[in-house]
């Protein structure tokens, strides 16, 4: 209450006497928070997401998910109302971090969370570092640098979502799995495309397969008639990752040219087998393998509850983004609980929250020391159930943390990164080196 | 055999580019209007289309249906919004800017932000054998079709009396006038012509490149392009123009993958630098 | 004249007291308003003063803001060294543009200019090794000019320093003799030759002028922001700065400083009520063509010149 007054006030009075008020009411609070536990402060906190622009969906499917949980509970814990205060980010950075000193410095939030483009979430991790404000990544933006050591390294950020890697690397297996060791590898040409695919080229070469072709049509390609054509047919497999519509134009492409009759696809991420695109694909989808760190077909009682609750409200199927957001959410609600509805006692809140074990709908959740999630990876296969077309789990790893199957050490070890790699991921010995 | 279907799939391409740049050439050259909205009703156009095909499952009347609805919003905006700005380059450009925004956000509200791609007519949904490699027959359907299109604005143009009074509107709009061509009903006419022909390559178009927000912006990017590398307002201009940066986009991906982010604007600047009113336009 | 002083003392009293009056958030809206401010204005020399319509003005601010940002992240340079090397490499992009796209004209030099930058913005994107690629570079310090200008208060001044320096330069550019020539251009290209004029070289020193500034305003924005990715050289970015221009009124640089303000403000306020904030924006770009075709100072002109006529 006082924290207010003090904020409608700052206007008229000098600054230095808004900042020496708050340093005094901010103690204050907290004690009466305890005592008078009704009145206690509500817990503000910002989301940043696309609600404008090519991310729309993603953005608006996370904001579903939060609601969800937040809905759940009522919207309050420990005591303190919830109140969710959502920008549109546009999907560009430099609005972003306007929105963000718009929902710290204006609207006074305790915690900032969303994120789908890594651009986005790296323009703002700057910010929330300096300003000590918790930053929960609970959508796409999963820049792997966010969470491993190195200069961008926030003490202050934990996802709740996947990073670039991760899911790579459970294709690496399974695709070695069946048997198919030369892979035609078609990834789309920015940062993200070369963590998924070094990622992938790294945990298969390791498992003994190899990449036999690298095409990198750029995330503005319209026609992908030429790639398509071009892949060469002795490959055993193709891999993708291909995200937005140009997952579904390279589909469209595939299937047409005849190329998916012939050879098996895995999506990486399920840029493909994303479910709005699985009704317009209709049968000819039936057969695509993808990985991703969920899908609605897992039959556990929290995901079929949170499928009805999903669907009811968006009148169709979550992808990734809705149960991201589901477990960032529940996560600021329990590492809340945990320190008594002090969120303020950032360092307090930050460590309950990395030590929050909980189940969701994508399965069993932890976190690892960086603050990045240990959930499961999905390995799914287009099937025709009823009248759908769903993306059913055909085998699920557990606790995968963000550098599985290798260890911090040995992640660290190799000499490349990822976007160095890029033109000579089909050279295995290169991918391999060590430092 | 490989170059076979290379060459066809940069001529398809090709083709596809002349019917989205053929009504923004159409209108520039009567009216000199730099149509930011061109791109809007490609999007628009393929969204009905998508709609009209859901419901009925008939793709010839999403091929007749969506550009007839978009002419007439074409037409709308030309005869109460643009037609006060004649020849007024300024006022144009933030008008149709401001239209760009209002198709991009009704249409994210009406069918939501999930790209989509039409589905294709069942006829051509399959493939046949060109020397052991599959070729769509979608594809070639879009470049009969597509010339179909180039021959009968071409006759359209050259051989009926309204194409006359175009030709003259185009020459000198004030002596056409004089001559007592009703230039006005004139205009409204070509720019639902020009907007029908854009929302025609929205469903064309759709099975290949789809429909989602920003799909606008590229559509109007690539059609700009065609119709400077070919000269503005030139029908003939915006076929060339159309097939020259297919083919270039093309094998510029293949020999140089490395450069796919410039095989359109390079070569572009390029022919610019050298012929600065493209390749067939006047100065 | 004493009235202008008069303005002009007042604005310069009210700027300085912002910081004590606006929250801070506030306060970095305005320092982002600012920066724009400057860029539409430098857009507005070429296109309201030498009627020269560019569509790729993003390629000057972004290439200045890129200059920065990989001299003081990937070569800790000093901002000494930084800052003035940012403008001094975005003029000379500014040159070399100039020689390959004066060849056109109209909406040719319109979609030559677009496709130019569209080249900075692919070079941005792709070349990730140096650039970040999509990702952009993080962690841009802001720089230290005898006093640190890391707290946003000083860096709001500094801004204000450099915006408000730049518009006197700019001001007194279109009042020169040269201003007045390029006026004359843009009527006549014709006449202008006819007089003697050397047109092209006019044109040419107005578009370098033009792309300085620009990249000035495209190194402050990423001291700004403290982050630069390819979304700074977008075309999106130009079209908008284009419409600033025109909302504001051209030839006035009052106009599209103005213009400036009210799309930041417009898209900052209506985004944060509403999704539908395009819809908005796009409607009031509508409205402003149909009631007021000259841009909102033009308006405002008509405005008073049709009250004093009566």
């Amino acid at each position: 209450m006082v924290i207010s007054a003090a904020t409608i006030l700052g206007r008229s009075i000098s600054r230095r006497v808004v900042a020496s008020t708050l340093v005094c009411a901010a103690p204050l609070a907290l004690v009466s928070s305890v005592s008078l536990a009704q009145q206690a402060p509500p817990l503000k906190i910002g989301v940043i997401l696309p609600l404008s622009g090519n991310f729309t969906p993603a953005g608006e499917d996370a904001l579903t998910g939060l609601r969800i949980y937040f809905d759940q509970i009522n919207n309050e814990v420990a005591g303190r109302k919830i109140q969710l205060i959502v920008e549109d980010e546009q999907g560009r950075p430099d609005v972003a971090l306007t929105k963000a000193r718009k929902l710290v410095e204006g609207d006074k939030v305790q915690i900032l969370t969303g994120f789908v483009s890594s651009a986005v979430a790296l323009a703002v991790n700057d910010y929330a570092r300096e300003k000590k404000i918790p930053m929960v990544v609970s959508a796409d933006g999963g820049a792997n640098e966010l969470t491993t050591p190195g200069p961008l390294s926030n003490p202050y950020l934990v996802r709740t979502s996947q990073n670039g890697r991760t899911p790579s690397a459970a294709a690496a297996e399974f695709v070695f799995k069946q048997g198919w060791r030369k892979v035609a590898a078609i990834t789309s040409d920015y940062a993200g495309g070369f963590d998924t695919i070094g990622g992938f080229a790294q945990a298969f070469c390791k498992l003994g397969g190899s990449i036999t072709q690298e095409q990198y049509p750029p995330l503005t390609t319209n026609d992908y008639g030429p790639y398509v054509t071009n892949i060469k047919r002795d490959a055993d497999a193709v891999v993708t990752f291909l995200p937005g519509a140009n997952g579904l134009k390279f589909a469209n492409q595939f299937i047409e040219l005849g190329v998916k009759d012939k050879m098996p696809l895995m999506d990486i991420f399920g840029q493909i087998a994303y479910e709005p695109y699985l009704t317009q694909l209709g049968a000819n989808g039936v057969g695509i393998y993808s990985v991703l760190h969920y899908t609605p077909m897992i039959k556990t009682p929290e995901n079929e509850r949170f499928v009805k609750e999903y669907v009811a409200r968006a009148k169709r199927l979550p992808s990734d983004n809705g149960p991201d957001a589901w477990v960032g959410a529940k996560a600021i609600a329990e590492a809340a609980k945990a320190v008594g509805g002090k969120v303020e006692d950032t360092e307090k809140f930050l460590a309950a929250f990395k030590a929050l074990k909980f189940d969701s709908p994508k399965g069993p959740i932890a976190f690892d020391k960086f603050g990045q999630v240990i959930h499961s990876m999905y390995i799914r296969k287009v099937e025709k159930v009823g009248n759908d077309y769903v993306n059913t789990p055909i085998q699920t790893f557990n606790n995968v943390d963000q550098f599985w199957p290798f260890s911090l050490e040995e992640f660290e070890s190799y000499k490349y990164r990822y976007v160095d790699l890029k033109g000579s991921m089909t050279d295995c010995k290169k991918v391999l080196e060590k430092k | 055999m490989i170059w076979v279907i290379h060459t066809l799939n940069g001529i398809s391409f090709g083709i596809l580019l002349f019917l989205l740049a053929a009504g923004l050439s159409l209108i520039y050259g009567l009216m000199k209007i730099l149509n930011l909205t061109h791109g809007s009703y490609y999007l628009v156009g393929a969204y009905i289309g998508s709609t009209v095909i859901a419901t009925t499952g008939s793709f010839i009347l999403a091929l007749i249906i969506a550009p007839i609805v978009v002419a007439a919003l074409g037409a709308v905006m030309e005869r109460f919004f643009l037609r006060q700005f004649h020849l007024d380059e300024l006022p144009q450009t933030l008008l149709t800017f401001g239209f760009l925004f209002i198709f991009a956000d009704l249409s994210l509200w009406i069918w939501g932000g999930d790209p989509i791609m039409l589905p294709k007519p069942a006829l051509f949904s399959r493939s046949i054998d060109i020397g052991g490699l599959g070729y769509p027959t979608y594809r070639l359907l879009l470049i009969g079709v597509g010339l179909l299109v180039a021959l009968i604005l071409w006759w359209f143009q050259e051989r009926t009396r309204v194409g006359a009074m175009l030709r003259a509107g185009v020459d000198d709009a004030e002596i056409a006038r004089a001559m007592g061509i009703d230039v006005s009903l004139l205009f409204t006419l070509v720019f639902a012509v020009g907007a029908l022909l854009a929302a025609l390559g929205g469903v064309l178009g759709g099975p290949i490149i789809g429909a989602g927000p920003g799909t606008d912006f590229d559509v109007m990017l690539l059609a700009f392009v065609v119709v400077i590398v070919g000269g503005l307002g030139s029908l003939r201009g915006a076929l060339v123009g159309g097939l020259v940066v297919g083919l270039l986009d093309n094998f510029g991906k293949i020999f140089f993958p490395e450069f796919a982010l410039f095989t359109i604007f390079v070569p572009m600047a390029v022919i610019l630098s050298f012929r600065p009113t493209g390749l067939f336009g006047r100065a | 004249m004493r009235r202008y002083s008069l303005v002009i003392l007042l604005a310069i009293a009210i700027f300085a007291a912002l910081p004590y009056v606006l929250p801070t958030y506030y306060l970095s809206l305005t320092t982002k308003i600012l920066i724009f401010v400057l860029f539409a204005m430098s857009l507005d020399l070429l296109i309201g003063y030498t009627g020269l319509a560019s569509l790729g003005h993003a390629a000057f601010f972004g290439f200045g803001g890129y200059v920065v940002g990989l001299l003081v992240v990937r070569g800790q340079v000093s901002e000494w060294i930084a800052l003035p090397a940012g403008v001094a490499l975005a003029t000379a992009l500014g040159a070399l543009f100039a020689v390959l796209a004066l060849r056109a004209r109209g909406s040719y030099f319109l979609m030559i200019t677009l496709a130019l930058a569209q080249v900075v913005w692919g070079i941005a994107f792709g070349w990730r090794t140096l650039t970040g690629g999509d990702d952009g570079l993080p962690g841009v310090k802001r720089p230290t000019f005898i006093v640190s200008l890391a707290d946003e208060n000083s860096f709001y001044y500094f801004v204000l320093l450099m915006v408000g320096l730049s518009a006197l330069a700019l001001v007194a550019i279109v009042r020169s003799p040269f201003g007045h020539a390029l006026r004359g251009i843009r009527e006549s290209e014709t006449r202008m030759l006819a007089l003697g004029f050397n047109v092209w070289r006019h044109q040419f020193a107005a578009f370098v002028i033009s792309a300085a500034f620009a990249g000035l305003a495209g190194c402050l924005f990423v001291y700004n922001t403290r982050f630069v990715s390819p979304d700074v050289l977008h075309v999106v970015r130009s079209a908008e700065v284009l419409i600033m221009v025109i909302l504001g009124g051209v030839g006035t640089l009052l106009g599209p400083a103005i213009g400036a303000a009210v799309i930041i403000l417009l898209e900052d306020f209506v985004s944060s009520l509403t999704q539908r904030w395009l819809l908005i924006l796009g409607i009031v770009y509508v409205v402003t063509t149909l009631f007021a075709p000259r841009g909102l100072v033009g308006l405002y002109r008509d405005y008073f010149s049709r009250n004093r006529k009566r």
